[in-house]
């Protein structure tokens, strides 16, 4: 069992201003779990637990995205509560996710909270636009964004120092089954982020690519998924010179006429 | 579209003078960052796509104050693209800015390009090249090895400098991009996903654990374990891509919320746990 001192937790807070403003902005993903955990494991001065703690949250995160607008439960509280909650309680970083998710829920409402009161800044926006004021828009923006930072800040301060007395009660308290409860809940996880991955690429024309990919990490004893890649990179190759014939052969009926933003 | 017919009267004009060096493009490259600095549901990212551009939109119409807020007012509408192909389309629209165009023209060309961008961006960023970079980092930071962070950030970082050269591309390409982005974006989008759906496959085979505890006593000496003599005889992970698929379904079909499904997937597995099921 450890704690988290003032200085850590001052430092936590620094980095998830940083990241939470690269996640609002989507810039250099570093709000990624697989970065956040490194990073905190860097600060408690528990590297290991950091980097199994970002990478078990990252396979639960994988298909949690932002796209199109929708706001996913918040990856940068999910990879740096589960590597604290793993740091103090001493609890496997399995067990953690789920204790860690709550953290990512709160997160999640506080951005979708933002995203709908912002919209109260877009009648000034107008007026600046109105007036050709520059300065005026820069300022919409940088006080968004401060909002945002701060936030983040505030949020990870509290859930880090504040609460590490009251998680490490939680996690003494919980029975055996309860415990690894979670630990099966965390190796399930993932279905649901892949799940929802399917959800948005699936057609039932790819299902011949599921299949091979799943068979061959199934049959192909390798520690990472490079050799599916490789293998998907070449079907995806043979598909795209194959279409391209097809479409050279139909005079370029193939890529035209329809409606391709919902091409994914 | 409306936009098509006025392409030539466009491309007569592109002998104009140019007002921008490439170094400021490659400033257009680095500010379209902030395009998401005011995200909010009504006009999503209006606000960022507006102030990345001001500073050149100010280069063009210095102190035409009239034509410089017209600029502004047109930005400050509706859009919703991917932030790495937004410097795609800024430079783009900057450069017919730059020839002071119609404003309808470049206002359509807005309209009618960022949601086809969007699409491409999502599919290749968030569908196809991050559950593939999860598939082979994840397992290395989960291993204790710093390579898996490390990779992941620097071909993140790879990422975000590529906006350079496509905010180049897209001034330089001006309207003749379009036909490109038309004609691309379908077969970008498909061969995207046959790639990520590939790589989905190896991750469910890889990264979804479920582990069934039930032993079944036949004899005094022989036990028969349901996952490794039933479960894994039928086909390994058969149980992962079981339950994976009916996550599909819910979410697909039935419109589950995702967070639904996570608590679901939570009192499910502690129920198990408790009944010595997983």
């Amino acid at each position: 069992m450890h704690s988290v001192t003032l200085t850590q937790a001052l430092l936590l807070s620094l980095v998830a201003i940083i990241v939470g403003v690269d996640f609002w902005l989507e810039a250099f993903f570093l709000f990624r779990p697989i970065i956040v955990g490194t990073l905190t494991g860097l600060i408690l001065g528990d590297v290991t637990t950091g980097l199994i703690a970002g990478g078990l949250t990252e396979l639960a995160f994988a298909g949690l995205t932002p796209a199109g607008g929708t706001q996913p439960p918040n990856p940068i509280l999910a990879g740096l509560m589960t590597t604290v909650i793993a740091y103090t309680t001493g609890t496997d970083p399995k067990t953690a996710i789920g204790l860690a998710l709550p953290f990512s829920f709160l997160m999640q409402y506080i951005i979708l909270f933002y995203y709908s009161t912002f919209s109260f800044f877009m009648s000034k926006a107008d007026r600046y636009a109105e007036e050709a004021d520059i300065k005026g828009l820069a300022k919409i923006n940088i006080i968004t964004t401060s909002i945002v930072a701060l936030s983040y800040g505030i949020i990870v301060f509290l859930s880090v120092y504040v609460a590490q007395d009251l998680m490490k009660v939680i996690v003494q308290s919980m029975p055996a089954w309860l415990t690894h409860g979670f630990e099966v809940a965390g190796g399930i996880l993932p279905a649901v982020g892949f799940g929802m991955l399917l959800r948005v690429m699936m057609k039932a024309e790819y299902t011949p690519y599921l299949i091979i990919g799943f068979f061959i990490a199934s049959f192909i004893p390798f520690s990472n998924l490079l050799p599916v890649a490789v293998i998907g990179v070449a079907l995806a190759l043979y598909e795209y010179f194959h279409t391209k014939d097809q479409f050279a052969f139909d005079g370029g009926k193939v890529a035209k006429g329809d409606d391709f933003s919902e091409g994914i | 579209m409306a936009v098509k017919w006025r392409r030539e009267m466009i491309l007569v004009k592109e002998s104009n003078k140019k007002i921008f060096t490439k170094k400021d493009i490659t400033k257009l490259a680095i500010f379209s960052s902030l395009l998401q600095a005011s995200f909010n549901y009504e006009r999503m990212q209006a606000g960022g796509f507006t102030l990345a551009q001001l500073p050149f939109l100010k280069k063009i119409y210095k102190d035409d104050k009239k034509a410089l807020s017209n600029a502004m007012k047109d930005n400050l509408e509706f859009i919703n693209t991917h932030p790495n192909l937004a410097g795609f389309l800024m430079g783009l629209l900057l450069s017919l800015e730059e020839n002071r165009e119609d404003r309808d023209v470049i206002r359509g060309l807005k309209v009618a390009l960022f949601g086809p961008l969007a699409g491409i961006g999502d599919a290749i960023f968030w569908f196809t090249l991050l559950p593939i970079m999860v598939g082979i980092c994840a397992s290395f930071a989960m291993q204790g090895s710093l390579i898996g962070p490390l990779l992941f950030f620097s071909v993140y970082l790879t990422i975000w400098l590529l906006r350079i050269p496509l905010t180049h591309l897209g001034y330089n390409l001006g309207v003749n991009a379009i036909e490109i982005i038309k004609e691309q974006s379908k077969i970008f989008s498909k061969v995207a996903s046959i790639l990520g759906v590939t790589v989905i496959g190896g991750l469910i085979a890889n990264y979804v654990h479920i582990n069934v505890l039930i032993q079944i006593p036949i004899n005094q000496e022989h036990v028969v374990s349901l996952q490794t003599d039933f479960f894994d005889k039928i086909f390994p992970n058969i149980l992962p891509l079981g339950y994976t698929l009916l996550m599909f379904y819910l979410l697909k079909k039935k419109k589950v919320s995702p967070v639904t499904l996570i608590i679901t997937t939570f009192i499910i597995a502690i129920l198990s746990s408790y009944l010595g099921v997983l």
